[in-house]
């Protein structure tokens, strides 16, 4: 009996083990500088992208937002690359990258439609966050802000309020599992003070009134090349974990920040996590920053003639296509309808109309006509009257 | 005599690359004048009708294949380009220029659809979709830059219900698009060797882009036999590009030119401040050396293992050098050399399997290097001051022995409004009554919902510039229009030129030409002013609004109308008390004395 009971709590406890897992990685990485000094917010953006990319999300789940043309900007001495370091290693751009939100396409409005998902029809699937409630998601923002705003090409904002209202549409339309929040920017962890949806894990570089600093320039590229916190985060992430297998957890990254190498105090909001500061610290460095597929069979074992039936309905939905397509296969003639439908000829047809510019005879003299004829009339008008 | 062999030789290349088979591809590299090398990549891909409409995608991309069924698109013209053509130079444009689009990103498609709103709405379905597939703004192409150009562009397809009045044609540009990496990745990605073997192995970003004018185009269109049967949906993907030989063999670590020690300049010493510390560099005669791994950095990595096996098909790489020129491969496998256009054009068949390496020493050549002489000139240019208004310049130049026609088509923003009675064409030493505009097509702009549209039918005599002139004026912008880089100024659309055949000849190869983008500056506020108008205004309404309200529940009376009222509450009292005293006691002594 207590066998039977203790197995049972022990299969009530791996269920629900089981339903904390996430079953899919996305990245959101998104610059919000434009112009050439602002080099290194999108260095750390791709940074970012590099790493999240090695350590396996593939780039169909990476949304990657980049403001402006660095690498093939005519400022830049390396044409095709960016660099986040003066020993420049590491091409950051390379040759296989897919930008899905550039130049003048990044602003607020646009990030928050890709982040609630209300956008039109025809978005190309490359541009949305088509992510469930069994997604983990990383937001990484850098770029100029202040107390609890982020600037967008320096010509709008975001508030903290617009993205904690953001956030928590996302997780009524539940779409996220977890969420690590990561802001690099002047003032960044007023960022995320204003959330109040849970299970978001944040962290931000700086506090009130503290700006965020780049850690060095490349004098041959001419401007500073990376921000400190991301800096030392990417060192983190490079240097411990080397791959997909790493179980070191969220605890040791934040507990890799040195308020002396940051030049700025780091913050971390652990208290919208389901378990509190124990369980987010807990977190694997992966399950935000890795791909991890977890297949989850939904009912179990139970329930095996609904499985097989659906696997019926399946075979009768192809036989049903494959013997439409050869129906039309066997029938050639059966195009009449769209010769049919062409011949009716499409009203209103727009574009440019032919303008004649013929300033010939014709036109001088029918105005000529014109002139005549009311001088006519009116002469006319005046002998009747004078005539009375 | 020459130089006509090199036209024949290029002719020649583009008929047999048009021979039938599935898929080909073929890189041209010829050297240009003042140390720059062209490479012309083109690949081909058929894909039978029959099977394409069934998504049985074989060389066919299935992305854009999906694409373009989704959105009913019969043919595709799609172009990503930078810099500029120098035909001073460089002589006549590759592919006559058919292949090449304006800077930015151009785009023109055929839409098959029932009406205009159904077209429109099929246009921007495949904007976007191709948008998400090239990692480009494409989306931005709305209403205001779409337009439909009359003469301009003919189907290169053979379209069975061409005449029917459900094939649309849409054009659109965005020419302040920048071309980078990103748009290079999902090309490579089309090809079915994706840039891993064959001459598509030589496509890199760093190098693609690092080149003084280059572009990227992809056509799609179907081919049918004459009587209308046996159809295929052909996909072309060119990349051209003429490389600095220079600037591309530097290293990529080291990019920034540095100044030679002066043992390694050879100095004219005829200069009279020749010396041991100055030094006027000689301008070498000789065709400088080259390999393929020195300019790309890599070498080919052996032949697509889907190109044919035999004849014309299998030679994928073409060298346009004269017969003089040494040459040197360097390959560990069995290549073979087969020299056709008399000599001028050397074709490789590739390895299949090993590294390819072409390289060429430095040569001092006895005749020069003949290129094909551009059929027409064309610049353009805005003119005038001031934030209101100004001019546009266009001047044609046709260099050859007989009168041309060409096509001149303009799509200008709405934000540039041009006034057709401005609309001047002249040719200095013409007789004045001679009108070279023979037909205006013209759509007047609908501000924020489409720009202008200016098609006209041009005639040039022989050995002369036609100067055409227009006056526009600048809208101004509302807030929230401008981009967060207005002061850049708004780029404007190249002008696409299309010269027509002088025999008339329908079926005769396109010859297209662009002009450069414009860059119109238009008045731009200075940003803050919102900001400053509301702290004023603001200002303003505190004042205002507290003057009246205190008017308005206030009584303001004099201070000895209150009764009872002491000023400064209990030592204010205590000093009146004080004061009274005084004045009695004090009072009373004055009056004593």
């Amino acid at each position: 009996m207590s066998l039977l009971l203790r197995g049972i709590v022990l299969l009530v406890a791996l269920v629900t083990f089981t339903s904390a897992e996430h079953t899919s990685n996305w990245a959101v990485l998104v610059s919000t500088s434009r112009f050439w000094f602002n080099y290194r917010h999108l260095a750390n953006v791709l940074s970012l992208y590099r790493t999240v990319k090695r350590l396996g999300i593939p780039d169909s789940q990476i949304i990657l937002m980049l403001p402006d043309d660095m690498a093939c900007n005519p400022r830049n001495a390396f044409p095709g690359t960016v660099y986040n370091n003066a020993d420049r290693a590491l091409d950051l751009y390379g040759d296989n990258i897919e930008v899905d939100y550039r130049g003048y396409e990044v602003t607020v409005e646009n990030f928050i439609r890709l982040l609630t998902d209300r956008v039109g029809e025809d978005m190309p699937r490359s541009k949305r966050l088509l992510t469930d409630d069994r997604s983990n998601i990383l937001v990484y923002m850098t770029g100029h802000g202040g107390n609890e705003f982020l600037k967008f090409q320096d010509a709008e904002e975001i508030s903290a309020f617009d993205l904690a209202d953001a956030f928590e549409q996302m997780w009524e339309k539940k779409r996220y599992h977890e969420m690590l929040f990561m802001i690099d920017t002047c003032q960044a962890n007023t960022m995320y003070s204003k959330f109040y949806s849970p299970n978001i894990l944040a962290t931000g570089s700086s506090e009130m009134d503290q700006s965020s600093y780049s850690h060095h320039a490349d004098n041959d590229v001419g401007v500073a090349v990376i921000d400190r916190y991301t800096y030392y985060n990417l060192d983190f992430l490079e240097t411990q974990v080397r791959e997909p297998s790493s179980k070191l957890t969220m605890g040791d990254l934040f507990d890799s920040y040195d308020e002396e190498k940051i030049h700025s105090h780091p913050g971390v909001r652990y208290d919208l996590f389901n378990g509190g500061e124990s369980a987010a610290r807990s977190r694997l460095v992966m399950d935000f920053f890795g791909n991890v597929q977890n297949v989850e069979v939904e009912g179990g074992v139970g329930n095996e003639t609904a499985w097989q039936e659906e696997l019926q309905a399946i075979e009768r939905m192809i036989n049903d296509v494959r013997r439409h397509n050869e129906s039309l296969a066997a029938l050639p003639e059966a195009e009449p309808a769209p010769a049919a439908k062409a011949a009716r000829p499409s009203l209103n047809r727009e574009g440019a109309a032919r303008v004649n510019a013929d300033g010939g005879w014709s036109k001088q003299l029918a105005g000529a006509a014109a002139l005549l004829g009311c001088v006519g009339v009116w002469a006319a008008g005046s002998w009747l009257e004078s005539s009375k | 005599m020459l130089s006509s062999l090199l036209a024949v030789s290029l002719c020649l290349l583009t008929s047999f690359v048009r021979a039938g088979s599935d898929y080909h591809e073929r890189l041209l590299l010829r050297p240009l004048p003042q140390n720059a090398l062209l490479a012309s990549f083109n690949f081909r891909s058929n894909e039978s009708s029959s099977s394409f409409e069934r998504q049985n995608f074989r060389y066919f991309p299935r992305s854009l294949g999906q694409i373009l069924q989704h959105a009913n698109t019969k043919e595709l013209h799609l172009r990503f380009s930078l810099g500029r053509w120098d035909a001073e130079s460089w002589g006549a444009r590759p592919w006559d220029g058919a292949r090449e689009g304006g800077t930015g990103v151009e785009l023109w498609a055929w839409v098959d659809a029932e009406s205009e709103a159904n077209a429109f709405a099929r246009w921007l379905t495949l904007t976007n979709a191709l948008s998400g597939l090239f990692c480009a703004s494409l989306n931005f192409i709305d209403s205001t830059k779409t337009i439909r150009p009359v003469m301009t562009f003919k189907p290169e397809g053979n379209h069975p219900n061409m005449s029917s009045p459900n094939l649309h044609l849409l054009h659109g540009t965005l020419p302040h698009e920048v071309v980078c990496t990103e748009n290079l990745t999902p090309f490579l990605k089309l090809l079915p060797c994706k840039g891993k073997a064959g001459i598509s192995s030589l496509l890199d970003g760093h190098k693609l882009f690092d080149a003084s004018w280059q572009t990227m185009s992809i056509d799609v269109r179907p081919v049918c036999n004459n009587d209308g049967s046996d159809c295929v949906i052909e996909m072309e993907q060119t990349v051209d590009m003429v490389l600095d030989l220079d600037r591309s063999k530097r290293p990529r670590d080291n990019p920034i030119p540095r100044p030679l020690p002066i043992e390694d300049i050879e100095c004219d010493t005829s200069k009279s401040y020749n010396s041991q510390d100055s030094c006027f560099p000689l301008v070498k005669t000789s065709e400088p050396s080259w390999s393929l791994s020195e300019i790309f950095g890599r070498p080919i990595k052996g032949a697509c293992p889907i190109t044919g096996e035999e004849g014309e098909n299998a030679e994928t790489v073409c060298l346009n050098v004269p017969a003089e020129r040494n040459v040197d491969i360097k390959t560990n496998g069995g290549y073979t050399e087969v020299p056709r256009g008399e000599g001028l054009l050397r074709c490789y068949k590739l390895p299949s399997r090993d590294d390819f390496d072409i390289s060429l020493p430095e040569q001092t050549l006895p005749t020069p290097l003949l290129l094909p002489q551009p059929p027409l000139t064309a610049a353009r240019s805005i003119n005038g001051h001031g934030q209101e208004r100004g001019s546009v310049q266009a001047v044609i130049t046709n260099p050859s022995d007989y009168p041309v026609s060409l096509i001149y088509l303009e799509s200008l923003p709405w934000f540039m409004k041009p006034y057709l009675h401005t609309l001047r064409a002249s040719i200095p030493g013409a007789p004045a009554s001679t009108n070279p505009i023979k037909e205006t097509y013209y759509r007047p702009a609908v501000d924020r919902h489409r720009g202008t549209h200016l098609e006209l039918l041009l005639e040039i005599p022989a050995h002369s510039s036609l100067i055409l002139t227009y006056d526009f004026e600048k809208a101004i912008l509302r807030y929230t229009e401008y981009p967060p880089d207005a002061n850049r100024g708004f780029d404007v659309a190249p002008a696409v030129i299309r010269l027509l055949p002088s025999d008339g000849n329908p079926n005769a190869p396109p010859v297209f030409l662009r002009t450069t983008s414009l860059l119109l500056p238009l008045p731009t506020p200075d940003f803050s002013m919102p900001y400053n108008v509301i702290i004023l205004t603001s200002t303003v309404m505190a004042l205002g609004f507290g003057n009246i309200f205190n008017l308005l529940v206030r009584r303001f009376v004099a201070v000895d109308e209150i009764e009872g009222w002491q000023p400064g509450g209990l030592t204010g009292a205590l000093r009146t008390r004080l004061d009274k005293l005084k004045a009695r006691w004090f009072g009373k002594g004055e009056k004593d004395e």
